[in-house]
């Protein structure tokens, strides 16, 4: 804690130097650097940016004739319907619950399946493998629903067919709405586990050989070597990811559940997201403005728990923050 | 190690973008052709653009008469099925100015919100006297005009009035199996008798369900099926919230808004005729996840009913049935067949708008009024070429040339903003008897009175939007019997429908109502 503070206060005195000219100097220096970052920064202005003033819409009574900033500005009526409907909190919880689940659940498994990979010497077994668990992610949600259903569902589903030749009596999956969390966050899962855990064994393959060795030299076992050199190793990249993942966690995935859940009103309770609702309750009315409205709430509270999250990390350990 | 100024902007900016992802339209401005080479009209059209290659064969000898006739070339504009409902208003929305034609229909396809929301061209009585001479003529012929004005006493649009279609939905059944069911003359009169017909289904055709209704089809048939029966309810077409249409009049007190939702105990009945059919097996347990081909399951003999629309009957329905059930004998109940409360079809269920960003309106008409009333250019647009794509019978009906198949070689066009009674053969592929059929359906139908009524909808909206909420969540249990207690569920469902706003929307419709019918001179 000690040095840390001390760091704070007198920030890397031989890299920085305090006055401006040095910092254009350092930005010469890193002329390749900016360069490559470049089209990231383009694409971000032009499609992050640039629509942003749009967001108006959410306060207007948009009509063609007028434009965006020319129509009748309504104040928050955009949002009332949200409100009204009563769901508001449902919908808020559900959608934090899940993310949360599909955040901390995912990341843990993400890493066990990355440092489980970078144990294993067989070099096909390991390539195979990889590749099996990337599969799910390029597999369309909509295939994913129509193998939950057949799989599940009560009259001819295979399940509740094993189920009957094994004189069980079958189950209405489709109406219990407690089990589906489980069946929602194993189908996330299954999709994104794989593919999430690229990141982590790229980490993995980054961390500096040598402590490797003289942690052989040392006698370190097996589980050793991932208690002290591997996971610590990952906490950076573990925490860049929670944070980038915070900025979306009032955004559900919306193509899972509208595919696996679709009008199934007994399961709302449990499986009814931000993105579900409001697809069924303004598909049909022809409304910008409220779409927007939401996806303005969606992204202001993201923003909000972002820095929330940022400030908090920094807090503890200013090198982990992402600014 | 601190980072830089540099990294920290960054750093902010990619937490923004992350949090922002609302996307706004932008406008882009774009010229037409001028001079003396044809310039191109493109239209707006509903469906999936075929990919058989007929449509673009028909189009170049199309443009070859267009060309002729105007100095000038169509082009079509797919809206696709997929998403089709956010799609068609986002085309709108972006003010696209290649698109001059655009599709439309008050009933479901937004005609009047579009209107109000500008993207249509207001058409002046000059403009289409000049441009489309013969559509002005047909249309003022028949007072019909009258129908596509919005408050201001402009035309928006161009209605197709002029083309017999009946839309009414209802069950597709089998006559073999409901005269078997001891029902007689194999015929359905009332709603309820489809009990016996499903029992006899269950007890008989174990490999078939007897209704195997998807997630698809119309989740709350049951309930507008048995209420628009049993009562005089009249369904205010303007209004929905999301896949539902909470209000409506009655045909005792046509000129007061009100909702069979909300009031008297029809679709308490209904919900409990559903509860008896869902404990039945009429449908699969989980019928509400279900996305099965139904039409498809009908034709092969798994599902004894099937819902869609009169138009569907006649046209698919009969001809598929004969050919792959011979001997089935398929009929139609539609609802409110017991006591004729259903309504022919409005004249603008379709229509055809000019954009307002179109950069070369009076051609666009020009072309559209050809469209309509040329006969070999509608025969092109419609029927493709003779020969290859249809053929004329001896006995002057169309049909199709050997070894044609209507779902791979159709030529999906999907014209439906102007077609005319006059240049419409019977098909080979029609129920036989469809004009006694549609005879039969005009005898007792009704004109929809609310035609030329006009809601604002400006402060409703989120009020209908939270109600669809709530529709959403308990329509589709009620229609498939899924409550214990369907009366305790309909009791919630309105106490959940008032908090959203159902009576302020209620009051803004009547008010609406009362200027509109004091205007006509109704009340």
């Amino acid at each position: 804690m000690a040095t840390q503070t001390i760091q704070r206060k007198d920030p890397s005195p031989v890299v920085r130097q305090p006055n401006r000219s040095s910092k254009l100097k350092q930005l010469g220096h890193s002329k390749a650097l900016i360069i490559m970052c470049l089209p990231a920064i383009a694409f971000f202005v032009i499609f992050s940016y640039c629509p942003l003033p749009g967001t108006w819409i959410a306060f207007t009574n948009y009509n063609f004739r007028d434009g965006i900033f020319g129509s009748p500005f309504v104040g928050l009526r955009n949002f009332e319907f949200l409100v009204k409907s009563g769901q508001l909190w449902l919908l808020t919880r559900n959608t934090l619950l899940y993310n949360l689940a599909f955040i901390v659940i995912g990341n843990i498994l993400q890493i066990a399946l990355a440092v489980m990979l970078n144990e294993i010497r067989a070099k096909y077994f390991k390539k195979i493998s990889q590749a099996i668990m990337f599969l799910p992610y390029f597999i369309s949600v909509v295939l994913i629903g129509v193998i939950a259903f057949n799989v599940l569902n009560y009259d001819t589903g295979a399940l509740n067919t094993l189920i009957k030749e094994t004189g069980g009596d079958p189950i209405k999956i489709y109406s219990m709405a407690g089990i589906w969390p489980i069946i929602i966050i194993i189908c996330q899962l299954w999709q994104s586990t794989g593919y999430g855990s690229i990141v982590y064994f790229a980490a993995i393959m980054g961390i500096d050989d040598s402590m490797f060795e003289a942690a052989a030299i040392d006698g370190a076992t097996a589980w050793q070597r991932i208690r002290y050199i591997i996971l610590p190793s990952l906490k950076p990249t573990f925490i860049i990811l929670l944070l980038f993942a915070m900025g979306g966690i009032m955004r559900g995935n919306f193509g899972l559940f509208w595919n696996l859940v679709g009008n199934n009103a007994t399961l709302f309770n449990t499986t009814d997201i931000i993105e579900t609702s409001v697809y069924r309750m303004i598909m049909s009315q022809n409304n910008f403005t409220s779409s927007t409205a939401v996806g303005l709430y969606q992204s202001l509270f993201g923003f909000a728990l972002v820095m929330t999250c940022n400030w908090i990390v920094r807090r503890i350990n200013s090198d982990y923050a992402l600014f | 190690m601190k980072r830089n100024l540099m990294t920290r902007a960054t750093g902010i900016g990619l937490a923004l973008a992350l949090g922002s992802a609302c996307m706004a339209g932008c406008s882009s401005d774009g010229g037409g052709g001028t001079g003396d080479s044809p310039e191109t009209v493109t239209m707006l059209v509903l469906g999936d653009k075929p990919t058989n290659g007929r449509l673009e064969n028909m189009l170049e000898k199309l443009n070859e008469k267009l060309t002729e006739q105007a100095n000038a070339t169509l082009d079509l504009f797919y809206v696709e099925w997929a998403d089709w409902q956010t799609q068609y208003n986002v085309q709108l929305l972006s003010g696209d100015s290649t698109i001059d034609l655009i599709t439309t229909a008050t009933d479901w396809l937004y005609a009047w919100e579009n209107s109000q929301k500008g993207a249509f061209l207001p058409l002046s009585e000059e403009m289409l006297q000049t441009n489309a001479p013969k559509t002005w003529e047909q249309v003022n012929k028949d007072g019909d005009w009258e129908l596509c004005k919005l408050n201001d006493g402009q035309i928006y649009f161009i209605p197709e009035d002029n083309y017999t279609q009946w839309t009414n939905h209802g069950f597709f059944y089998r006559g073999d199996w409901a005269a078997s069911a001891g029902i007689p003359d194999g015929t359905i009169t009332k709603f309820e008798e489809f009990t016996a017909y499903f029992a006899w289904i269950k007890e008989n055709k174990p490999e078939a369900y007897p209704w195997d209704a998807s997630a698809t089809s119309d989740a709350a048939a049951t309930l507008t099926g048995y209420v628009q029966g049993h009562t005089d309810f009249q369904t205010i077409q303007q209004i929905s919230a999301g896949n539902y249409y909470p209000y409506s009049t009655t045909e005792a007190d046509p000129y007061t808004v009100s909702s069979w939702l909300m009031e008297g105990d029809s679709i308490i009945e209904a919900a409990q005729l559903a509860k008896e059919w869902n404990e039945m097996g009429v449908w699969r347990e989980d019928s509400i996840n279900y996305d099965g081909d139904t039409r498809e399951e009908f034709y092969a003999g798994l599902t004894g009913t099937d819902q869609h629309h009169m138009q569907t009957f006649v046209t698919q329905i009969v001809s598929n049935m004969e050919a792959k059930q011979p001997g089935s004998d398929p009929k139609m109940f539609y609802w409110g067949q017991e006591n004729g409360n259903y309504f022919r079809d409005i004249k603008t269920h379709g229509a055809m708008a000019v954009s307002a960003n179109s950069s070369h309106p009076e051609k666009a008409l020009e072309v559209y009024d050809l469209l309509r009333n040329d006969q070999e250019i509608y025969y092109l647009l419609n029927f493709g070429i003779e020969g290859t794509d249809y053929i004329i019978t001896d006995d002057d009906k169309l049909g199709f040339p050997d070894g044609y198949d209507s779902s791979t070689d159709a030529l999906g066009s999907n014209f439906w903003g102007g077609r005319m009674d006059e240049f419409e053969p019977d098909r080979t592929t029609e129920a036989a008897d469809k004009w006694d059929l549609y005879a039969s359906l005009d005898a007792d139908a009704k004109d929809y009175p609310y035609t030329t009524l006009l809601f604002n909808k400006d402060a409703i909206e989120s009020s209908l939007a939270a109600m669809s909420g709530v529709l959403a969540e308990y329509m589709p249990q009620l229609g498939r019997g899924k409550y214990e207690d369907p009366a305790a569920a309909v009791a919630e469902m309105r106490t959940k429908l008032q908090d959203a706003g159902y009576e302020d929307v209620r009051a803004s419709l009547q008010a609406d109502m009362d200027a509109w019918a004091t205007e006509q001179g109704l009340k």
